[in-house]
C-alpha cells in the first residue's frame, strides 16, 4: 500500500515536467494557433486583436503558472480552436479510445498467446516456423498498411465489416485487428523465448521425473513462471493503446484521443495539447503500476522484497 | 417439453429478426456527406473556413444564385428589397415579414442589428475583413463604442446601412457567410455555447442541427419554421468525418456517401477510377479562383523586375495543369479568376513559357549562373499543391535556378508567411465575393497585406490606387481601373506568378437528382441546393 501511494506520488514531478515540457516545445516550435484560426485571411489589427483575446499576449511563465494553477483545480482550460472545455472534449473522445485498446489488446493476447505458447512446445518443428515467421510479419509489417488491406479485403471487396466506425462493435474488430497486429506479433515472439527458457530449467526436469504429463508440466509449472516478463509487456501495450492510436484512428474514421492529439499539435492548440498528453501520461503511469503490481501478485519473491 | 418450448423460442424471435430486418424503414431522404476533418465551430464569426453548416441553417440578407450556365447573380433573400443612396454610402433594406428562427421567432432588424454589432464586439471575432466598411465599425472594434453607428433599425422589417466610404462590392459582401443573419435572443441566452451545442445554435435557414459529434459526424434536420419550401430537398443531411482519403474514396463507392467531393482524393484516383467508371456521374463546376505562386521582393535576387520575369517565363503552366489537374482549368494571366467580376482575357499572352528566354533574362540580370531558391511548400496542404511545387522546382533547374522544397507544418507555414520572410509558395484564392476587390485588396492593397503574404511589393502609388478603386462609384471607371492595376503589377512589375482557374469536381451517387455547387465552387455548400430522388 505504502510502494503504490509513493508511486502515486511519484508521479506528480513527471506531470510537472511533462507540462513544462509540452509548453515550452510548442513555444518554440513556429506557428501560432492565432495564424490558422485566421487561415488565409490576414490583417495585423486582427491578429494583434486575438492574441490578446486568447491571453497569448502574457509573458510565458504567467502563461503557464496560470495554467498549472488551473489544473490544480482540474480545470484544464478551453481549447483556443475548439472554443469548449479541454475536458469535456477529452472524456468524449476516451470512451472510442478505450473500446477500440480493451477490443484490440484482446485480440493481441488471444492470439500472441496461443501461438507463442504452440511455437515453444514445437520448437524447431515446422508449426513453431510457421508462427515464427508470421509474428514476425506481426512486429514488422507497420499498422497502417494492415489497417488498409484490413479494410479493403474484409470490408470493402467482401462485405464482412462496416467500411469505417458506426460506434457498434462489430465496426470495431477490424481496427482492433490492425492495432492488435503488431502486439500479437511481439508478445508471441516474447512467450515463445520465455516458455522454452523456462523448460530448460532444473524444476521442469523435476516434474518431468515426477511422472506429470507434458501438458500439466507446462500449464501447471512452466507456464506460470514464463508469463512474468509477458504480463508487465502487456500491462504496457494496453496503457500505450489507451493514449490513441492515431493512424487506426483515422483510417476507421474512430473520433478517439490519438486523432485529438494530432490536431492540436496541427493548430497549436496548447490547452487541448497539454489537456491529451497529461491525461495520457497518467494513463501510461498507472499501466505501469498495474504491470508492477501484477509482478507482484504473481511473483512472491517481489512481494517479499518491498 | 422445455427444450422445445426453447427452440419455438429462439425460432420466433429469429423469424421476427428477419421480418425486422427485411421492411425498410421509411426514414426519408437522407444526403450522406463527407468531410476530411471536422468543423472546429458552428459560429460563423469565428471561423474563416467551416462555411458547410453557417451556410444551410442561416439565412443571409442577399444570396449568390449559380446559373445553369455556370453564371452567378446576386439575388434578393430575406431582404425583399433594397435601395442605394445615391452617394454609395447608405443602404436601405426591407425584410421579408414570413423569416422565422428554428425556435419559432420571427427574424426582424433587431437581430441584423445584433448580428453585425457582434461580428466587431465579440473578442475572438475573425469576420471583420470584408464589413470594417461599415461606418462605426472600428470603433466597436476598439472598444469605444457598444452601437454600430452605421446600423439604424426602423422598425421590424426596414433598417439602413451606411459605410464610411463608397465600397462597390458591398452587396456581394452581404451574401457572404460572414453576414450570416443569427438570433438576437440566442445569442443572448447561448453566450460561448453558441456554434459549439447543436440545441443552441439557432437559424433561419432550411436546416437546423441534430447532434454533433467531435470528429465523427454532424447532422442536420429541417428547420420546420423555414420559409422556403422543402420541395425534393433532403430530410436529414449527415456529415461524416473521413481524416483518411482512401477510406473517403472506398466509402464512396460502397454507397455510404452521396457527393464525393474530389479535392479530397487523390488526383490520380479521380483521373484513373472517377473520369473513366464513373464519368457520367461527375460534376465540374468553376472555380472562381486562381493559383499562384509568389516571389517575395525582399530576398535576392527576386527584387531584380528581370529575375521575376524569368520566372515567370520559366515555370510551365500548361504543363502542370495537365499532369497534376487532368487539364480541368484554364491558365490565367491576370490576378481576377477566369468567370469573376473584372476577369478579362485581354491579358492572355503576359506569361509566355520561354525556358530559353528566362535564361537570357537571368544572364542579363548578372545570374548566368543560376542562384539559390527555397519553396516553401505546406505539408498539410493537397498532394496536388506539392505537385505543383515539384514541377515548378523542375522548371527551374532547367534554368539553372537551384530550387529547392521545404516542408513546414500548416501552422509554420502560416507563421513563416505572415512574417514576410518565405521567398515563394503557392496556394489558390478562392473569391469570398464576387468582385475583384476581394483578390488585389488582399494581396496588393496595403503594404501591411502584401508584407502579410511575404510578397513585399514595393510599389507604395500602386498599392494606393488599389484601395481607392474600391470607392470609385462609376462601374465602368472602376472596371478600367482594375484592369489597368493588374496589367501593372502581372505584366509590368512581375509581382507575382498567376496559374490557372482550376474546375471543382464532384461525383454524384445514383439517389441525387440535381446539385447546385457553391456559386464560387467551395467545398463548403449550402444543402437546400440538393434535390433527391
Amino acid at each position: 500500500m505504502k510502494r503504490v501511494l509513493k508511486r502515486l506520488l511519484s508521479m506528480i514531478p513527471v506531470l510537472l515536467g511533462v507540462m513544462l515540457l509540452i509548453f515550452i516545445m510548442l513555444r518554440i516550435i513556429p506557428g501560432d494557433p492565432v495564424s490558422i484560426l485566421l487561415g488565409e485571411h490576414y490583417s495585423q489589427d486582427t491578429i494583434d486583436r486575438l492574441t490578446k483575446a486568447m491571453n497569448l499576449d502574457k509573458p510565458l511563465m504567467q502563461q503557464f503558472f496560470s495554467y498549472v494553477l488551473g489544473v490544480l483545480h482540474g480545470d484544464l482550460g478551453v481549447s483556443y480552436i475548439m472554443k469548449r472545455p479541454v475536458t469535456d472534449i477529452i472524456l468524449q473522445a476516451f470512451p472510442h479510445t478505450v473500446k477500440l485498446a480493451v477490443m484490440a489488446a484482446l485480440f493481441a493476447w488471444v492470439i500472441g498467446l496461443l501461438t507463442g505458447i504452440v511455437a515453444a512446445v514445437t520448437q524447431n518443428r515446422p508449426p513453431d516456423r510457421i508462427f515464427m515467421t508470421l509474428s514476425l510479419a506481426g512486429v514488422s509489417v507497420p499498422i497502417f498498411m494492415v489497417a488498409l488491406a484490413l479494410q479493403y479485403f474484409l470490408a470493402f471487396k467482401v462485405k464482412l465489416f462496416p467500411l469505417t466506425s458506426d460506434g457498434s462493435l462489430k465496426s470495431m474488430i477490424l481496427p482492433a485487428i490492425a492495432l492488435g497486429w503488431n502486439s500479437a506479433g511481439s508478445i508471441a515472439r516474447m512467450t515463445r523465448s520465455s516458455l522454452i527458457e523456462v523448460m530448460q530449467s532444473d524444476y521442469i526436469d523435476t516434474a518431468r521425473a515426477k511422472g506429470l504429463r507434458r501438458g500439466a508440466v507446462i500449464f501447471g509449472h512452466a507456464l506460470k513462471n514464463a508469463m512474468l516478463p509477458v504480463i508487465t509487456m502487456m500491462a504496457l501495450q494496453l496503457s500505450s493503446m489507451m493514449s490513441g492510436a492515431v493512424i487506426t484512428e483515422s483510417v476507421f474514421s474512430i473520433p478517439g484521443i490519438g486523432r485529438l492529439a494530432t490536431d492540436a499539435v496541427q493548430n497549436r492548440d496548447m490547452p487541448l495539447l497539454q489537456g491529451t498528453i497529461l491525461f495520457t501520461t497518467v494513463i501510461v503511469i498507472l499501466g505501469n503500476l498495474l504491470a508492477d503490481f501484477l509482478y507482484a501478485v504473481l511473483d512472491p519473491r517481489i512481494r517479499r522484497e518491498a | 417439453m422445455k427444450i422445445r418450448s426453447l427452440l419455438t423460442t429462439i425460432m420466433v424471435s429469429v423469424l421476427t429478426a428477419a421480418a425486422a430486418v427485411s421492411v425498410p424503414a421509411d426514414e426519408g431522404k437522407v444526403l450522406k456527406l463527407a468531410w476530411s476533418k471536422d468543423i472546429q465551430t458552428m459560429d460563423v464569426h469565428r471561423t474563416t473556413d467551416n462555411y458547410a453548416v453557417p451556410l444551410s441553417i442561416f439565412d443571409r440578407l442577399l444570396e449568390v444564385e449559380r446559373k445553369e450556365d455556370g453564371s452567378s447573380e446576386l439575388v434578393n433573400s430575406i431582404a425583399k428589397e433594397y435601395t442605394v443612396s445615391e452617394d454609395g454610402l447608405t443602404y436601405s433594406f426591407t425584410l421579408r415579414d414570413d423569416v422565422y428562427f428554428s425556435d419559432g421567432t420571427q427574424l426582424t432588424a433587431e437581430d441584423v442589428e445584433a448580428t453585425f454589432t457582434r461580428m466587431f464586439a465579440l473578442k475572438d471575432s475573425v469576420q471583420t475583413d470584408f464589413t470594417t466598411c461599415i461606418k462605426g465599425a472600428q470603433d466597436l472594434l476598439d472598444g469605444k463604442a457598444d452601437k454600430l453607428a452605421g446600423l439604424t433599425v426602423k422598425d421590424a422589417t426596414h433598417f439602413d446601412i451606411t459605410l464610411e466610404e463608397p465600397f462597390a462590392g458591398f452587396l456581394s459582401v452581404l451574401a457572404t457567410p460572414t453576414c450570416c443573419i443569427m438570433s438576437k435572443k440566442n445569442l443572448e441566452e447561448a453566450g460561448d455555447d453558441f456554434g459549439m451545442v447543436p440545441e443552441k445554435t439557432i437559424g433561419s435557414g432550411p436546416y437546423m442541427v441534430k447532434e454533433w459529434k467531435t470528429n465523427d459526424s454532424l447532422t442536420l434536420v429541417r428547420n420546420p419554421h423555414s420559409w422556403k419550401e422543402p420541395g425534393n430537398t433532403p430530410d436529414e443531411v449527415v456529415y461524416k468525418v473521413y481524416p483518411e482519403a482512401a477510406s473517403m474514396n472506398m466509402a464512396f463507392q460502397n454507397g455510404d456517401i452521396d457527393i464525393l467531393d474530389c479535392d479530397f482524393i487523390d488526383s490520380s484516383i479521380v483521373q484513373s477510377v472517377y473520369q473513366t467508371q464513373y464519368a457520367d456521374k461527375m460534376v465540374a463546376v468553376n472555380r472562381l479562383g486562381t493559383y499562384y505562386i509568389t516571389m517575395n521582393t525582399q530576398v535576392k535576387p527576386m527584387d531584380d523586375v528581370r529575375v521575376r520575369k524569368a520566372l515567370q517565363m520559366a515555370i510551365n503552366r500548361q504543363g502542370i495543369l495537365d499532369a497534376v489537374f487532368g487539364g480541368n482549368g484554364v491558365l490565367v494571366d491576370g490576378i481576377y479568376p477566369a468567370g469573376s467580376i473584372g476577369y478579362t482575357e485581354d491579358n492572355q499572352g503576359w506569361l509566355k513559357y520561354d525556358p530559353e528566354g528566362a535564361k537570357k533574362l537571368l544572364a542579363e540580370a548578372g545570374y548566368e549562373n543560376g542562384f539559390e531558391l527555397e519553396l516553401a511548400a505546406d505539408s498539410s496542404a493537397s498532394a496536388n499543391r506539392a505537385a505543383i511545387l515539384q514541377v515548378f522546382e523542375q522548371n527551374l533547374q532547367e534554368i539553372g535556378v537551384k530550387a529547392h522544397i521545404e516542408n513546414y507544418d500548416e501552422s509554420g507555414w502560416l507563421a513563416k508567411r505572415k512574417s514576410g520572410e518565405m521567398s515563394s509558395f503557392t496556394s489558390p484564392w478562392t473569391l469570398d465575393y464576387n468582385d475583384p476587390s476581394n483578390i488585389i485588396d488582399t494581396f496588393f492593397g496595403s503594404a501591411e497585406s502584401t508584407k502579410g503574404r511575404s510578397i513585399n511589393y514595393e510599389d507604395t502609388d500602386v498599392m494606393a490606387r488599389v484601395a481607392a478603386a474600391r470607392a470609385i462609384t462609376d462601374e465602368k471607371e472602376r472596371m478600367a481601373e482594375y484592369a489597368a492595376l493588374e496589367k501593372k503589377i502581372v505584366e509590368e512589375d512581375a509581382a507575382w506568378i498567376p496559374l490557372f482557374s482550376l474546375q471543382h469536381q464532384y461525383v454524384l451517387s445514383d439517389r441525387i437528382e440535381h446539385f447546385v455547387p457553391h456559386w464560387a465552387g467551395y467545398s463548403d455548400f449550402n444543402v437546400y441546393g440538393v434535390t433527391m430522388k
